[in-house]
C-alpha cells in the first residue's frame, strides 16, 4: 500500500490510473465526508454573503465612496425638491393629509423601501439577466440550496444602503416636527407592512429578470425599476380624475406598487384610532397582494428554470 | 453498481434561424425561421463506481452538453438518466450534494474576492462541519501547491492557479461522482501536467466516478482507461484507449531505413507515402497489406531496418472526427 503523504504528491505522481480503492487515511488524504445534515442554515449563507458583499465592496473603496456619495446627493436632490414644493403649498392634494412632516414620513419609508430593495436585490435580479446570458447560471443550479434564494441574495449593495440611515433619521425629525411618537403597535404594523413592500418590489424584480431565461436576455429592469419607483414615490389620493384614478387603480390592483409604500407610511401618519373599517380594505389586500406576488414570482421563476439552456461551454 | 446510467439520453434545442442583413432583420422582428438542433441523439452510457471515462469529440458533438444533462443544468427532450440513483434534472439537494462539475471555461468563483472567500460560502452551502472544511481544503491546497494564493483575489491569478482554485471549490464537499468539462483548456504544459497528476491521485485516492472531457490527448492517454467517443451527438466508440486504433484506423505505418541512399521506385503503389528522405521512409499501407507490401520492399530494396506501427493517436481521433 502507498504509505505517501499527499504533500510529496506532486513530486511523485502515480503513474497507474483506476486502481483499486487506496486507502485514504493511511495515504494522508481524510476519509470522505460524513452524511451532512440535509438543510444548510440559510441565515448562515446570507450572513457569508453579506460579509463577502461587503469585503468586495471595501476592496474597491472609490468605487463604494463614490456610490455612496452620488446616492446621498440624489436623495438630498429629492429632499431639496420636496422642501421647495411645500414653500408654496402646505399639503399635497386639498384635504389628503399629506402636510409637510407627513409628507416627509411617507419619503422615509420610500427612500428605506428603496434602498432595501435595491441593495438587497436589484444588483441581483440584473446579475440573474447576466447569468443567464453568459451561462453563470450552471453553477448557481448545482448548489444544494433553494435556487431563488442564491439568485436573488448572492451580491448585497452595501452603497446603496447609505438612504436608508437618511430616510430613518428624516422620520425622526418630521416624528419631532408633528410632536407625536408612533406607539408599539403602529411599529410593528409598520415594520411589517414595509416588508410588504419590500417582498412586492422583490416579486416584480424577480419576476421580471427570470423571464430572460426566455427572451435570452431582458435588459429593462433598471428602466422598469425607475419607472415603478417613480410613480409609487407618490401619496395614491393624488392619481384621481379621469386620467388619475385608472393609473390608481391598475397601480393598485394590477401591478400593486402603489401599496408598497402607500400603506406602511399611512400607519405613521393615521393612527390607528381614527381608522375606519374602509381604511382596512387596502392594508388587507396588501396582505394578499403580497403573498399572490410571492407565489407568482416564485412560479414564474421556476417555469422559466425548466426552460434553461446554459449558454455555450 | 452503475453509478451513471442513461437510456436514450436526447436534447435538442430549437434556435433561430438569423439572416444576414438590416432588412432581415427587421424582418425578423415580425417573423422569424427556427431550426432544430440535435446536440444528443439518444444517447446510452453506463459508468461504474469508481471509472474514469474520457468523454471525446469534436466541438459541437454534444460532450458538455451531455454533462450538462447528467448534471441536472438542463432537461432532457427524450431519454431518462439516473446519476447516483437520482434523475439529475429533478434538482434534488439530497443529488446535487453529491456531485461537482468543473468547467475550463466558466468560472464559479467570487472573481473579486480571495478564492479562500468563495470556498467558506461553500463550507455554509454544502453545510461541511469547521474541521473537516479546514482539513479538506488544507489538503487539496497543498496537493495543488496554492496554499499561499489563498489571500489573493482570484482575479488576480493566473488561468491556471484559478483552474486549480476551481477544482478545490468543486471537491471541498467530496463528491463521488465529477464532471469534468475541458479542465486542462488553455493551460500550458506544466500546469496541464500538475492538474493530471492531481485528478489520478484524488481518484485513486477517493475512488470518486469521473467523466472527463478534454481536446488533449495527453490528458486522455494520461487519465482514462475508457474512452467514449461521441460524434454528431451519437456515441460512436465506447471501448478502451488502446482500442480505438483497431477500431478506426484500418491503416499502418510502415517505417524503413534504407541501406543506402537509393529511393527505392513504385513505393507509391503500395501505400502513401509519408516521408521520403532516403535513407529514412515511412508508408502508410492498409492494415491486411503490410505482409504483401513488406515482402515487396524486401524483395527490391536493400532494408537496413524496418517497424511496424500504429498511426498517432491524435492523427487516428482527428481523423475521426473530421469524418464525423
Amino acid at each position: 500500500m502507498d504509505n505517501r503523504g499527499l504533500s510529496q504528491f506532486s513530486q511523485h505522481g502515480d503513474p497507474r490510473p483506476n486502481q483499486p480503492p487506496g486507502d485514504a487515511a493511511k495515504t494522508g488524504l481524510s476519509p470522505s465526508a460524513p452524511p451532512a445534515p440535509l438543510r444548510p442554515s440559510y441565515t448562515r449563507v446570507a450572513y457569508t454573503f453579506l460579509r463577502n458583499s461587503l469585503v468586495r465592496d471595501m476592496t474597491f473603496r472609490a468605487n463604494f465612496l463614490i456610490d455612496t456619495i452620488s446616492s446621498m446627493v440624489w436623495v438630498l436632490m429629492n429632499l431639496g425638491f420636496y422642501v421647495l414644493i411645500f414653500e408654496y403649498t402646505p399639503m399635497i392634494g386639498a384635504g389628503t393629509g399629506w402636510g409637510k412632516y407627513q409628507f416627509f414620513l411617507f419619503l422615509g419609508t420610500t427612500l428605506i423601501i428603496n434602498s432595501l430593495t435595491r441593495g438587497l436585490f436589484l444588483a441581483n435580479a440584473i446579475e440573474l439577466s447576466e447569468h443567464i446570458r453568459n451561462g453563470t447560471l450552471d453553477f448557481i443550479l448545482l448548489k444544494p440550496i433553494d435556487t431563488q434564494f442564491l439568485v436573488s441574495l448572492g451580491r448585497i449593495e452595501w452603497s446603496a444602503l447609505g438612504p436608508l440611515g437618511f430616510g430613518l433619521v428624516l422620520m425622526l425629525h418630521s416624528f419631532g416636527q408633528l410632536g407625536y411618537a408612533p406607539g408599539p403597535v403602529t411599529v410593528v404594523l409598520y415594520v411589517f407592512y414595509l416588508a410588504c413592500g419590500c417582498a412586492i418590489y422583490y416579486s416584480l424584480m424577480i419576476a421580471m429578470s427570470s423571464t430572460a431565461i426566455w427572451f435570452g436576455r431582458n435588459r429593462s429592469l433598471l428602466d422598469f425599476w425607475f419607472y415603478i419607483t417613480n410613480f409609487s414615490r407618490y401619496p395614491m389620493e393624488i392619481y384621481r380624475g379621469p386620467w388619475g384614478d385608472p393609473l390608481r387603480w391598475t397601480f393598485t390592483f394590477l401591478v400593486p406598487v402603489l401599496v408598497a409604500v402607500n400603506i406602511p407610511a399611512r400607519m405613521l401618519v393615521r393612527p390607528l384610532d381614527v381608522r375606519t373599517a374602509a381604511d382596512w380594505t387596502l392594508p388587507v389586500f396588501t396582505i394578499v397582494a403580497t403573498l399572490a406576488g410571492l407565489a407568482v414570482s416564485r412560479w414564474v421563476f421556476q417555469r422559466a428554470l425548466l426552460s434553461y439552456r446554459s449558454a455555450s461551454s | 453498481m452503475a453509478v451513471i446510467e442513461t437510456d436514450q439520453l436526447a436534447k435538442s434545442y430549437r434556435v433561430y434561424r438569423k439572416k444576414e442583413g438590416l432588412g432581415a432583420s427587421l424582418a425578423g422582428l415580425f417573423r422569424r425561421e427556427y431550426r432544430e438542433v440535435e446536440a444528443v441523439r439518444g444517447i446510452d452510457l453506463r459508468v461504474e463506481e469508481g471509472e474514469f471515462v474520457a468523454f471525446l469529440g469534436p466541438n459541437g458533438a454534444g460532450k458538455t452538453t451531455t454533462l450538462k444533462l447528467l448534471s441536472g443544468v438542463i432537461t432532457p427532450t427524450a431519454g431518462t438518466a439516473r446519476v447516483l440513483g437520482h434523475v439529475p434534472w429533478r434538482r434534488e439537494n439530497a443529488y446535487r450534494r453529491r456531485f461537482a462539475l468543473v468547467m475550463g471555461q466558466k468560472n464559479q468563483l467570487w472573481w473579486d474576492l480571495p478564492a479562500a472567500e468563495s470556498f467558506r460560502l461553500h463550507q455554509e452551502i454544502y453545510c461541511i462541519e469547521r474541521d473537516r472544511f479546514g482539513q479538506t481544503c488544507h489538503e487539496l491546497c497543498e496537493m495543488l501547491g496554492v496554499e499561499h494564493l489563498l489571500g489573493q483575489p482570484v482575479r488576480e491569478l493566473s488561468l491556471g492557479e484559478r483552474m486549480r482554485m476551481e477544482l478545490i471549490a468543486a471537491l471541498l464537499h467530496s463528491p463521488e461522482v465529477l464532471f469534468l468539462d475541458e479542465p486542462t483548456i488553455g493551460l500550458d504544459v506544466v500546469a496541464q501536467h500538475t492538474i493530471q497528476q492531481f485528478l489520478r491521485e484524488y481518484q485513486r485516492l477517493r475512488r470518486v466516478t469521473i467523466l472527463l472531457t478534454s481536446h488533449y490527448m495527453r490528458d486522455v492517454a494520461a487519465l482514462c482507461r475508457r474512452v467514449v467517443i461521441i460524434a454528431a451527438g451519437r456515441i460512436i466508440y465506447d471501448g478502451p484507449l488502446d482500442g480505438i486504433t483497431g477500431h478506426f484506423s484500418g491503416q499502418k505505418i510502415v517505417s524503413l531505413q534504407l541501406a543506402d541512399g537509393e529511393m527505392p521506385t513504385g513505393l507509391e503503389r503500395l501505400g502513401e507515402v509519408l516521408e521520403s528522405r532516403p535513407p529514412k521512409v515511412r508508408i502508410c499501407v492498409p492494415r491486411g497489406e503490410v505482409t504483401r507490401v513488406l515482402t515487396h520492399i524486401f524483395a527490391h530494396c536493400a532494408v537496413q531496418d524496418v517497424s511496424v506501427e500504429d498511426p498517432p493517436l491524435d492523427a487516428v481521433i482527428a481523423e475521426v472526427f473530421s469524418r464525423s
